[in-house]
C-alpha cells in the first residue's frame, strides 16, 4: 500500500511538474505582456474631438503653472525693472537680487525654470498642432483650436524671445532624437514666426465665445498681442493697423481701474486676455497658480510670500494724486476698498495690489490661487495705439487714446490727471511711456518696455543695467551644456 | 617557518604520549551539553574518550553518560560547533557549553535555490547567525547587520518602522529599486520590516556576481537570503525575549539662543543693507530651546515569544512578536504585532512538505513630514507659547518665510497614521526519487495593506500654520505578489567525484494598487468621524494608479568537487520581464562559474601545522536589473489634474503628452568577478578570509536630463546611460578561543575598502544626473559624471574668506561682498564662474569596517561590536539651506566673520547671501565616524536555581545601542543615507539616539 502510495505520489509529482512548465511556457508571451496600469497608452490618444478638446485645455492650464506666473516669471520679466524689488525679508530668497542688479550668470535657477516653462506650453501646442489635423472631427472646431495653440505658441515666443534674444524654434514635436537638439533661430526668425502664428490665429478665432469658453484666446486677443509683437520690432505701420483694428472691436476700458483686477471682474470688458486661474477646494494640482500668493502680503495669514514689491522709484513716479497709485500697490496701514487692513508693521513698504486676493476669499492651499494673471488689457492697446500714431506723427489720434487711459484712471475725480495736450513727438513719446508707467505697473511689463524703447542705460544704468548685455539675460548654462555647445551664449555672459 | 613546524609537531606528539601513559580506573560521568549561544540543549552530540573509539552521543535533552577512567579526557563533538576537550579529573558531573564556530569547514551556508558547504563555495557568502542579529534589540534584521559583514554598508533610517538602506559592495544601480534583493525561505521581498528579528535563524549574504547570478533579474544590488527559524528536535520548548529600553538623543547639535540669533540676524540684514535692523533689542535672553521642547527620552519595549518542536515526522515553530517603540519626537509612535508558523511534515520516507506563514500588522502615528528640518530653523525668539496661552507666532516677530513654523503646533496638529497590514508565506513540497533526485515545487504568496490617513482640523495656531477649513485623507495600497518555483536537483557522491546540478523555473507577478481619496470640511470629534463621506460634497477627490509587472525564469547550475580539493561551479539563469517586452531585448541571460581549490586537502599539506584551512577561489558572473519603470517604452497620456482648464470658472479636463520615452530598453547588466582567500589557522581558533572584486554595471539606466528645449513635464529622458564600476578589496578575521582560566572568547574584525568610478556616459563631459536638496533655489550639490564616483558633490572650492570691501571687489565675483566666501579662480581667468567649479566630495564611503567581540566568563557574557566608516563626506545642506532668519547653529555663530580678521573659514551671518548660495566646499564635511554599535552584558542565572523554577534557561542582560559615536562632522550624524544619486545630503534627517536596554531570555 505505502509502495503504491509512493509511487502514484511520483506521478503526480511529474505530471506537476511537467503542467507547470508546459503552463509556464505556453502562456510566456501573454503572461509577460502587461498592460500599463491605469494609464492611457499615447497610440489610443489624438483619435477623438474628445482628445482634441482635452489636448487644448492642458494648453491653457499649462499657463498658470509655477515658471509661467510665479518665481521664474517674476524673476525674470519683473525684478530687474525700476518698478520692483525683491521683496520678503532681506535674507529670504536672495537670488532675485543677481536680477535686480544685473549680475545674474548663467547657472541661475530661474534662467531655466522660466525657459523650460514656456518650452513646455510649446510643446503642449506642438502636439495639438500636430496631431489634431489628423482628427476626423467638426471642421470648424479643428481650425479654432489649431488657431488656439498657435496663439499661445506665438505669446511663449514672444515671453522667449523678450527674455533671451534667438532662441530654438521648435514647431512641431520632435519625431526621432535627431530631432531634440537644434539651434538657437536668430531673433528676426522667432519674430516672423510669431507674427505668422498670431495672423493665422487671428483669422480663424471668434471676436468673442459663449459663457462656457470664456478665456480662450480671441480675435482681439492675437491681434492685440500682434500689435505689442509689432511695437517690439519698431513696425509702427502694423502697430497701428493692428491697434486700431482691436479698438473697433468693442473693447472698453473698465470704469473702476481698482475692481478691474478683483476676482469677480475677470476677463471683462477690458480684457484681452488673461491666464484663467481657480480655486478648487481640495484640488491641488487644479488651483497651483501661485501668482498672488508669491506677491500676498507677508506676514498675513490669508496673503503670502510677499515677492515682487513695488520699488521707491514706482511710489515716487505716479503723478499726484494718481488713484492708480492706491489701486496698484498694498500699502501698510491702509484699510482695501474691500475691508482688509494691511498691518503697520510689515516687512515691505507695500505690496503688489493688482494680484490681490481680500484675505476673507482664503480657504486653504495657495493663497490666491482663484486670481487671474492680466496678460493684455485694453489700456495696453490704447498706449500701444497712441506710441505707433505718435511715430507715424499723428498726434491727435495719440493723444485721444492716451486721453482715454487718463480718463479711466481718474475715475471721475477732478483736479488730477489732466489731458495730455503736447503734440510734441517727443514730449508725447515721453507721456506715453510715462503713462505706461503708471497704467501697466507691476504687471511684468516695464522693465522689457524700457529696454525696448532703448531707455535701458538711461532708467535701468543705476541699478546696474549694461548695454550690448542686459538687453536679454544669459542662455541657461544646463541647457547650453546639455546641446553639446549648439547653442551660444548671448553677449557678455 | 620549517622550524616552526617541527616545534609544533613535536609538542603535539608530547601531548598524545603523556595522555596515553596516563590510564587510570573507569568512573561514571554525567551532564549536559547546551548549545554556547542560546544555552538551548544539543541532542547528538558526539562523546568520545580522547584516543579511542569508545563513546556515546547525548540525548534529546542534551544530557548524557559515559563510563570513563577517571583521567580520561573527552572530546565533545558536533556538526557546525567547535569541538571541545574536557579533562576528567575524577569530576562525575561535565556540563560543556559549546560554541558555535561559523569557520567549520562542515559548516554549511545557503546559497541561491539550496545550501553548499561553505568549502564547497566558490564566491563570496558570508552568514550571519539569527543569534548574533538577536544580540541587538533592533526592530529591523538588518539594521543589526551594521559592521558584522565585509564590503556590506548599512545606513539606518532611524525613523520607528523604517527600513535601513544596505548597500553590498558600492552602489549597484542608480534607478529604481536600488536595494538588494530579500529572500525569505524562498520568496521574494523589496524589504522585510515585516519580520521580527527573532524568527530569523540565519542571513546570508551573496556578495559576488557569481553567487548572485542565479537571482539574475534582480540581483544586481545584491540578494540577502533570510532562513527562519524551524522547530528543533525534542520535547517543545518555549522561549521568550523581552526587552525595555530608552532612546535618548546623542551628539546633539547645539543651536544659538535667543540673544545670539537676534545678534546674527541683525548683522544679515546690515550686510544685506536693511534699512534698519529687525531686533531693536538683541538682549534677548535664553529663549526657546526647540530641540528640548519637541524631542524627548522615548521609551521601546520589545517582546517576542516561541514555542518550538519536533518529532521524527513533523516539526514546528510558532512565534508572537510585539514592538512598541516611541519617537524622540513627542505624539511619535510606533507598534508592530507579528505571528509566525511554520510547519513541516515528513509524510513519507521520501516526500516532505510544509509550509510557513507570517501575519504581521503595524500602526505609525507618524511624525510631522519636516520636523527635523523645522527645530533646525525654528527661532529661539519665538515663545512656545505666548502668556495668553496662544502659540508664539513666528509673524509676529517679522522672521519671514525661512522660519515661520512653531513646532509645538506643527505636532499638536498633526494627525497621521499609518496602518499596515501584511500576510505572506510560502509552501512547499519536496520529493525525493530515484535514489539520487530531488523535486521541489513552491509557491510564496505575499499580500499587503497599508493605509495611510491624514487629517488637518481646522484650526489658527500661526500665521503661517493655519487652516480655514478641516481636510482628510485616505490613501490605501493594496499589495497582491506570488511566485511560483520548481526545482530539480541531482546529487551523487562517487568514488572522488562529488556532483549536484540543479535545474528550475520560477514565475512571478507583482501587482499593487493604490487608491487616494480627499474630503474637505471633516468634523473629528471621534475616531469614527474620519470618513471622507462626512466632508463636504463639493471638492471630495478620488485617484488611483497601479502597477503590475511579471517575470518568468529557467535557471540552471552545476556544482562539482573533485577529491574534496577542486572545486568547480557553474551557473545559468535566463529571465524575461514584462518590463522589456515590447521594445528591448525580452530575455536576459546570466551566467557564472567559479573554481576553487582546498589546498588544504592535498596531501602535500597534511603534514604542515600552519594552516587548519587554506583555499583559494575565484568566480566570474552576470546579474541583471529589472527594477526598472513599469512599462517604461510605452508613452502613455498626461491626464494630471494640473492640466484642467477653467473657462469662466468651469473646470475642463485636459490630456496631452508630455513626456519622451526611450525607443527601446535593454537590460541593465552588471559583471562582476571575484577572487578570494580562506584561511584557517591553529586548528581554526583564527580564520581569515581576503576578497578582491571587480564588478562593472553596463548599460545601467538612468533617467538622465534632456534640453528644456523639448518641453517634457520632467526634463528626463530614460535609457541605457552609463557604465561604472566598482572595485574594492574586502578583508575579515576572527580569532576564538577559550583560555585555561574557562573565558571563552572571540574578537572578529572586518574591512571593506570600495572605489565606485563612473566609466562611460551617453552624454559625454555632461553629468547624466545632477541633484539633490541642497541648499535653496534648486542650487544642486551631486553630480553624477564621467572619471568620478556616482553623485559627487560638486562646487566651488572655498579659499578662505573676503575680509573687506576692496578685496570683495577684486575677487572676480560679481556681487561679493566682505565676510562672503571667497572661491578659488581655478581656471585662472580672473572671473569665478561656473567654470571653477570642481569636485569637492564623495559621499561613497570608501572604508566600511567592524569590529566585534564576544566574552564569555563563567556565567557572564560581553559583547562589544564597533563599527565605522572612513574616507566619506558628508554635504551639510541643513546649515545652508536657508530662505531667510532660520536659526543657526552655535559653532556657526561662535566662529563667524564679523568683520576684517575675525574669521578665514567661517562667513558673515549672511550666510545664503550675495554668493554664499552655492554648493561649495564649506558644506562638505567628513562623514567619518566610528561608534560602539552595541555593548551587552548578559548574565545567565545559574543552572541549579533555574531548574528549581522549571526553567532550562534564564538569562538577564543590558544593552546600549550607539552609546558612543566618534565624529568630526558638525550636524547630528553623519549616517544620513539617500538614493545613491542624492546620497550624503543632511536635510531634514532624524536625529542620531542611543538606546539603553534591560532585558530578560527565558527558556522552559
Amino acid at each position: 500500500m505505502k509502495t503504491y502510495i509512493n509511487i502514484s505520489l511520483q506521478k503526480w509529482c511529474a505530471v506537476g511538474v511537467l503542467s507547470t512548465i508546459i503552463f509556464a511556457s505556453s502562456c510566456k508571451k501573454d503572461f509577460l505582456n502587461v498592460d500599463p496600469q491605469g494609464q492611457q497608452v499615447a497610440q489610443q490618444f489624438w483619435k477623438t474631438q474628445e482628445d482634441a478638446t482635452k489636448g487644448v485645455n492642458a494648453i491653457y492650464a499649462n499657463l498658470r503653472t509655477w515658471e509661467n506666473l510665479a518665481f521664474p516669471a517674476l524673476a525674470i520679466e519683473s525684478t530687474g525693472s525700476d518698478e520692483a524689488d525683491k521683496g520678503s525679508t532681506v535674507t529670504d530668497a536672495p537670488f532675485f537680487n543677481l536680477y535686480d542688479t544685473f549680475t545674474v550668470t548663467s547657472t541661475e535657477g530661474s534662467l531655466q525654470s522660466f525657459w523650460t516653462g514656456q518650452y513646455r506650453n510649446i510643446n503642449l501646442c506642438n502636439q495639438v498642432l500636430d496631431n489634431i489635423p489628423n482628427i476626423s472631427m467638426d471642421a470648424g472646431l479643428k481650425a479654432r483650436y489649431l488657431a488656439e495653440a498657435k496663439f499661445v505658441r506665438a505669446y511663449s515666443y514672444f515671453r522667449l524671445v523678450r527674455a533671451y534674444g534667438g532662441v530654438p524654434l521648435r514647431l512641431k514635436v520632435p519625431a526621432d532624437p535627431s530631432e531634440y537638439n537644434i539651434p538657437r533661430a536668430d531673433k528676426a526668425a522667432v519674430y516672423a514666426q510669431i507674427e505668422k502664428d498670431l495672423n493665422e490665429a487671428a483669422t480663424v478665432l471668434p471676436a468673442s465665445y459663449g459663457s462656457n469658453d470664456i478665456g480662450r484666446a480671441t480675435k482681439g486677443a492675437a491681434i492685440g498681442m500682434h500689435a505689442k509683437v509689432a511695437m517690439y520690432q519698431q513696425k509702427w505701420n502694423d502697430v497701428l493697423t493692428l491697434t486700431n483694428q482691436v479698438i473697433g472691436m468693442g473693447y472698453a476700458l473698465f470704469p473702476d481701474f481698482e475692481k478691474g483686477f478683483r476676482t469677480q471682474n475677470e476677463n471683462n470688458v477690458e480684457s484681452l486676455f488673461e491666464v484663467q486661474c481657480e480655486f478648487v477646494p481640495g484640488n491641488n494640482d487644479a488651483s497651483n497658480s501661485q501668482y498672488s500668493q508669491v506677491q500676498g502680503v507677508a506676514g498675513e495669514r490669508a496673503g503670502g510670500w510677499g515677492f515682487n514689491t513695488p520699488s521707491a522709484e514706482l511710489i515716487a513716479s505716479f503723478e499726484a494724486g494718481d488713484p492708480r497709485k492706491d489701486a496698484t500697490i498694498l500699502f501698510p496701514g491702509e484699510t482695501t476698498p474691500q475691508g482688509d487692513f494691511i498691518k503697520t508693521n510689515i516687512v515691505n513698504i507695500g505690496y503688489n495690489q493688482k494680484s490681490y486676493v481680500p484675505f476673507g476669499m482664503y480657504v486653504s492651499g495657495n493663497q490666491g490661487s482663484q486670481q487671474n494673471f492680466r496678460v493684455l488689457r485694453f489700456a495696453d492697446i490704447l498706449l500701444i495705439n497712441a506710441e505707433a500714431a505718435n511715430e507715424l506723427n499723428n498726434p491727435t489720434l495719440a493723444l485721444t487714446s492716451l486721453n482715454k487711459v487718463r480718463a479711466r484712471a481718474r475715475g471721475g475725480l477732478t483736479g488730477i490727471l489732466p489731458d495730455v495736450t503736447t503734440t510734441d513727438k517727443t514730449a508725447l513719446r515721453n507721456a506715453i511711456w510715462k503713462e505706461r508707467q503708471s497704467e501697466l505697473a507691476l504687471e511684468s511689463d516695464r522693465l522689457f518696455d524700457v529696454i525696448r524703447q532703448g531707455r535701458g542705460a538711461q532708467v535701468l544704468g543705476p541699478k546696474g543695467w549694461k548695454a550690448n548685455k542686459n538687453e536679454v539675460w544669459p542662455i541657461p548654462q544646463t541647457e547650453i551644456d546639455l546641446s553639446g555647445g549648439l547653442l551660444t551664449q548671448n553677449p557678455g555672459y | 617557518m620549517k622550524r616552526i613546524f617541527t616545534r609544533i609537531s613535536v609538542l603535539a606528539a608530547f601531548c598524545l604520549l603523556t595522555i596515553n601513559v596516563a590510564l587510570a580506573q573507569n568512573i561514571t560521568v554525567k551532564g549536559k551539553v547546551i548549545d554556547g549561544g542560546d544555552k538551548t540543549p544539543l541532542p547528538g552530540v558526539s562523546i568520545l574518550i580522547k584516543g579511542t573509539q569508545t563513546g556515546t552521543q547525548t540525548d534529546v535533552n542534551g544530557g548524557y553518560s559515559l563510563s570513563v577512567p577517571a583521567n580520561a579526557t573527552l572530546v565533545f563533538n558536533f556538526v557546525g560547533y567547535t569541538a571541545q576537550e574536557q579533562a576528567v579529573n575524577n569530576q562525575t558531573t561535565i556540563n560543556v557549553s559549546l560554541a558555535s564556530s561559523t569557520q567549520q569547514l562542515e559548516q554549511v551556508v545557503v546559497v541561491g535555490y539550496g545550501t553548499q558547504r561553505k568549502i564547497d563555495v566558490t564566491g563570496s557568502v558570508a552568514s550571519v547567525k539569527g543569534e548574533d542579529i538577536n544580540k541587538q534589540p533592533s526592530t529591523n534584521p538588518i539594521s543589526a547587520l551594521q559592521g558584522k559583514v565585509a564590503g556590506v554598508s548599512i545606513s539606518n533610517n532611524a525613523t520607528p518602522g523604517s527600513a535601513p538602506q544596505i548597500t553590498i559592495r558600492g552602489t549597484g544601480t542608480i534607478y529604481g529599486n536600488t536595494g538588494p534583493l530579500y529572500v525569505v525561505d524562498g520568496v521574494w521581498y523589496d524589504d522585510i520590516t515585516f519580520l521580527n528579528p527573532a524568527d530569523i535563524a540565519s542571513i546570508n549574504i551573496l556578495k559576488d556576481a557569481s553567487s548572485q547570478s542565479i537571482y539574475g533579474v534582480r540581483a544586481a544590488n545584491g540578494v540577502v537570503l533570510v532562513t527562519t527559524v524551524k522547530g528543533k528536535n525534542g520535547n517543545a520548548t518555549v522561549n521568550y525575549n523581552g526587552t525595555v529600553g530608552i532612546q535618548s538623543v546623542t551628539n546633539q547639535v547645539k543651536m544659538t539662543n535667543a540673544s545670539e540669533y537676534a545678534t546674527a540676524v541683525n548683522e544679515a540684514y546690515a550686510i544685506n543693507k536693511a534699512a534698519n535692523p529687525l531686533f531693536a533689542n538683541t538682549n534677548l535672553g535664553e529663549g526657546t530651546d526647540w530641540y528640548d521642547q519637541i524631542l524627548r527620552n522615548a521609551m521601546i519595549n520589545n517582546h517576542q515569544v516561541s514555542i518550538n518542536g519536533a518529532s521524527e515526522k513533523s516539526s514546528y515553530n510558532f512565534s508572537l512578536g510585539y514592538v512598541n517603540q516611541d519617537g524622540i519626537i513627542k505624539t511619535n509612535n510606533y507598534k508592530r504585532y507579528t505571528a509566525r508558523l511554520s510547519n513541516d511534515f515528513q509524510v513519507f520516507k521520501n516526500l516532505k512538505v510544509g509550509y510557513n506563514i507570517t501575519g504581521s500588522s503595524s500602526t505609525s502615528n507618524n511624525a510631522p513630514a519636516s520636523i527635523y528640518r523645522a527645530l533646525y530653523t525654528a527661532s529661539p525668539v519665538v515663545p512656545v507659547f505666548n502668556a495668553d496661552g496662544s502659540y508664539g507666532d513666528p509673524a509676529s516677530f517679522q522672521l519671514g518665510n525661512g522660519s515661520n513654523v512653531n513646532p509645538q503646533a506643527t505636532i499638536d496638529f498633526n494627525n497621521s497614521r499609518t496602518g499596515k497590514y501584511r500576510v505572506t508565506g510560502n509552501a512547499y513540497a519536496e520529493l525525493k526519487f530515484a535514489k539520487h533526485f530531488t523535486f521541489k515545487t513552491s509557491a510564496g504568496g505575499d499580500f499587503g495593506q497599508e493605509e495611510n490617513r491624514n487629517y488637518t482640523p481646522k484650526y489658527a495656531a500661526t500665521t503661517g500654520q493655519t487652516s480655514n477649513i478641516s481636510s482628510l485623507s485616505i490613501s490605501r495600497i493594496e499589495t497582491r505578489n506570488w511566485i511560483l518555483e520548481n526545482t530539480l536537483t541531482y546529487e551523487n557522491k562517487w568514488n572522488d567525484h562529488t556532483l549536484t546540478v540543479l535545474a528550475g523555473q520560477t514565475a512571478q507577478r507583482y501587482k499593487s494598487y493604490t487608491i487616494t481619496g480627499t474630503a474637505q470640511n471633516v468634523p473629528y470629534a471621534k475616531e469614527g468621524d474620519l470618513y471622507l463621506s462626512l466632508g463636504n460634497a463639493a471638492g471630495r477627490t478620488i485617484e488611483d494608479k497601479g502597477s503590475l509587472n511579471t517575470a518568468t525564469s529557467y535557471f540552471g547550475r552545476v556544482n562539482y568537487s573533485f577529491k574534496n580539493k577542486y572545486l568547480l561551479n557553474a551557473s545559468l539563469r535566463g529571465d524575461a520581464a514584462s518590463q522589456f517586452f515590447g521594445g528591448g531585448d525580452l530575455w536576459g541571460y546570466f551566467p557564472s562559474v567559479g573554481a576553487g581549490w582546498v589546498v588544504t586537502n592535498e596531501d602535500f599539506m597534511k603534514d604542515q601545522k600552519i594552516f587548519s584551512n587554506l583555499k583559494v577561489r575565484g568566480s566570474w558572473g552576470k546579474v541583471g536589473n529589472a527594477g526598472v519603470p513599469i512599462n517604461p517604452t510605452t508613452l502613455t497620456v498626461n491626464q494630471s489634474a494640473a492640466l484642467i482648464a477653467f473657462y469662466n470658472g468651469i473646470a475642463n479636463t485636459g490630456a496631452s503628452i508630455t513626456t519622451i520615452v526611450p525607443p527601446a530598453l535593454f537590460w541593465e547588466r552588471s559583471a562582476g568577478t571575484d577572487i578570494g582567500l580562506e584561511m584557517g589557522f591553529f586548528n581554526n581558533k583564527l580564520s581569515v578570509e581576503a576578497d578582491y572584486y571587480n564588478r562593472k554595471t553596463e548599460q545601467a539606466i538612468f533617467n538622465i536630463p534632456i534640453l528644456g528645449s523639448l518641453g517634457t513635464s520632467d526634463s528626463k529622458l530614460l535609457g541605457n546611460q552609463a557604465d561604472f564600476r566598482n572595485r574594492g578589496f574586502e578583508l575579515s578575521a576572527t580569532w576564538s578561543d577559550k583560555t585555561a582560566g574557562g573565558l571563552t572568547y572571540s574578537i572578529s574584525g572586518n574591512i571593506g575598502i570600495n572605489n565606485n568610478k563612473v566609466l562611460n556616459v551617453t552624454t559625454g563631459s555632461n553629468p547624466i544626473d545632477a541633484g539633490g536638496d541642497g541648499l535653496n533655489n534648486a542650487v544642486v550639490p551631486t553630480r553624477t559624471v564621467v572619471g568620478m564616483p556616482i553623485g559627487s558633490f560638486f562646487g566651488y572650492q572655498v579659499v578662505g574668506i573676503l575680509q573687506t570691501a576692496q578685496e570683495a571687489a577684486a575677487s572676480g565675483m560679481p556681487g561679493a561682498r566682505a565676510g562672503d566666501f571667497k572661491y578659488a579662480d581655478l581656471n585662472g581667468d580672473g572671473v569665478v564662474d561656473q567654470k571653477d567649479k570642481t569636485f569637492i566630495g564623495n559621499p561613497n564611503p570608501k572604508y566600511t569596517y567592524g569590529i566585534n567581540t564576544n566574552f564569555a566568563y563563567k556565567n557572564f557574557d560581553l559583547t562589544l561590536d564597533f563599527q565605522g566608516v572612513a574616507d566619506v563626506d558628508v554635504f551639510n545642506a541643513n546649515l545652508g539651506n536657508r530662505f531667510g532668519n532660520e536659526n543657526y547653529t552655535k559653532d556657526f555663530y561662535d566662529h563667524r566673520w564679523t568683520g576684517p580678521g575675525t574669521s578665514n573659514t567661517y562667513p558673515s551671518a549672511s550666510l545664503a547671501g550675495g554668493n554664499n548660495n552655492q554648493t561649495n566646499s564649506f558644506y562638505v564635511e567628513s562623514g567619518a565616524y566610528i561608534r560602539l554599535r552595541n555593548i551587552q552584558l548578559g548574565y545567565n542565572l545559574p543552572q541549579s536555581l533555574v531548574s528549581k523554577w522549571k526553567m532550562q534557561r534564564l538569562r538577564v542582560f543590558a544593552n546600549a545601542q550607539n552609546a558612543v559615536n566618534l565624529f568630526g562632522y558638525k550636524g547630528f550624524t553623519p549616517e544620513v543615507g539617500g538614493v545613491p544619486t542624492k546620497a550624503g545630503i543632511d536635510f531634514n534627517v532624524y536625529p542620531m539616539f542611543a538606546t539603553y536596554n534591560i532585558g530578560v531570555n527565558l527558556t522552559f
